[in-house]
């Protein structure tokens, strides 16, 4: 059989957050702000009041659905959220954690640097190598 | 005769042996050539952290000055729209197959029904320096070649362009006009600052997914070796 060629699928897709009340506030000012007929939003407003179990929904929620291409959290909820943000490795939506005010943003806890941290490990390089 | 057939085997042992050895090293050229993609594809991860980093500290600030100008009470979100609305600045993503773990994202900023923005971040940061080029009188065209534009060309150009800039303008207002009809114009520095972390993350997405890529092949080719 002849090989096929591949046909891009483009879709369009929401950026969703879940991030601090400034964070969410200065993306909404770029225009990335959608709310559907039933009134939900593509956005989480996390501060001291919202539980992690209201946190691990909407990541649930927002990874669940077609229409969202990238999801935005700040690194210190995705540490709450850690075991459910690094069992996550689908392409799309892509989990992109950003830093906030307070917290700075630390390489050491990225899900996708902790994935490919193995490649850096004595043990892999050297039994490779051998 | 024995000595002969000694030494054609030995010839033919040392060809397929070189032939092993070209085959390893080109293999393993392979393996760097994929070892460095992914190694750039890293770097390129971690600058741009950096530059996202100092991106969004000065919206935050930015932001934090026009609450301070505005007031508490116009500048947070219970202002924030929730009636419907669809979003003005989306993504359109590409996969080259379904089950690929490649995607590509490229923005589309401020995207109407008339009018769609879209660019991926690297390529709105090259058209920013190019227009910047081109705005240099260092480079101004004295004669005219059969490269340059008629000024039919030019003028039809340069008026769509004024027409997607006004959609953009009049998007950017409505966004703004959310906080009230007077903003303060450290709110609009933030959006601006905010508009560039959107471009600096889409770029993010476009390395990992890369990174990720190249990873899963240098993996695959570590275990393979190790058998």
């Amino acid at each position: 059989m002849a090989g096929r060629a591949q046909i891009p699928t483009r879709n369009a897709g929401l950026i969703a957050m879940i991030a601090d009340e400034d964070t969410v506030t200065g993306f909404l000012l770029a225009g990335v702000g959608n709310v559907d007929l039933r009134r939900k939003t593509n956005y989480l407003i996390v501060d001291s009041k919202t539980t992690v179990k209201t946190i691990e929904d909407t990541f649930k929620e927002f990874t669940a659905k077609d229409d969202i291409a990238i999801i935005l959290i700040s690194q210190y909820v995705a540490n709450m959220i850690r075991f459910l943000v690094d069992s996550y490795n689908k392409p799309v939506p892509a989990i992109l954690e950003i830093p906030s005010k307070d917290h700075p943003y630390d390489p050491t806890h990225d899900s996708v640097l902790s994935r490919v941290k193995y490649l850096f490990s004595a043990e892999s390089v050297a039994s490779g190598r051998r | 005769m024995e000595e002969q057939k000694a030494e054609t085997h030995n010839t033919h042992n040392s060809e397929s042996g070189e032939e092993e050895a070209h085959t390893l090293i080109r293999q393993y050229h392979v393996e760097d050539q994929h070892v460095l993609q992914f190694l750039d594809s890293l770097d390129g991860y971690l600058t741009l952290y950096d530059s996202l980093s100092s991106t969004l500290r000065q919206g935050w600030l930015e932001l934090a000055s026009a609450r301070h100008s505005m007031g508490a009470s116009r500048v947070n979100s219970a202002m924030l729209d929730l009636k419907f609305h669809s979003a003005a600045t989306s993504l359109q993503v590409t996969q080259n197959d379904v089950g690929s773990k490649e995607a590509n994202f490229t923005l589309c900023k401020w995207a109407s029904s008339t009018n769609a923005n879209c660019s991926s971040g690297e390529e709105k940061f090259k058209e920013d320096k190019l227009q910047t080029k081109y705005d240099s009188p260092q480079l101004r065209q004295r004669s005219k070649s059969q490269f340059s534009e008629t000024p039919e060309q030019t003028s039809a150009q340069s008026e769509s362009s004024l027409i997607v800039d006004d959609q953009v303008q009049k998007e950017r207002s409505k966004s703004l006009s959310v906080f009230g009809t007077l903003v303060s114009p450290k709110l609009r520095g933030a959006q601006l600052s905010f508009e560039t972390a959107l471009e600096m993350l889409v770029e993010i997405a476009n390395t990992r997914s890369t990174m990720l890529s190249a990873f899963d092949v240098v993996k695959r080719e570590l275990e393979d070796i190790k058998g």
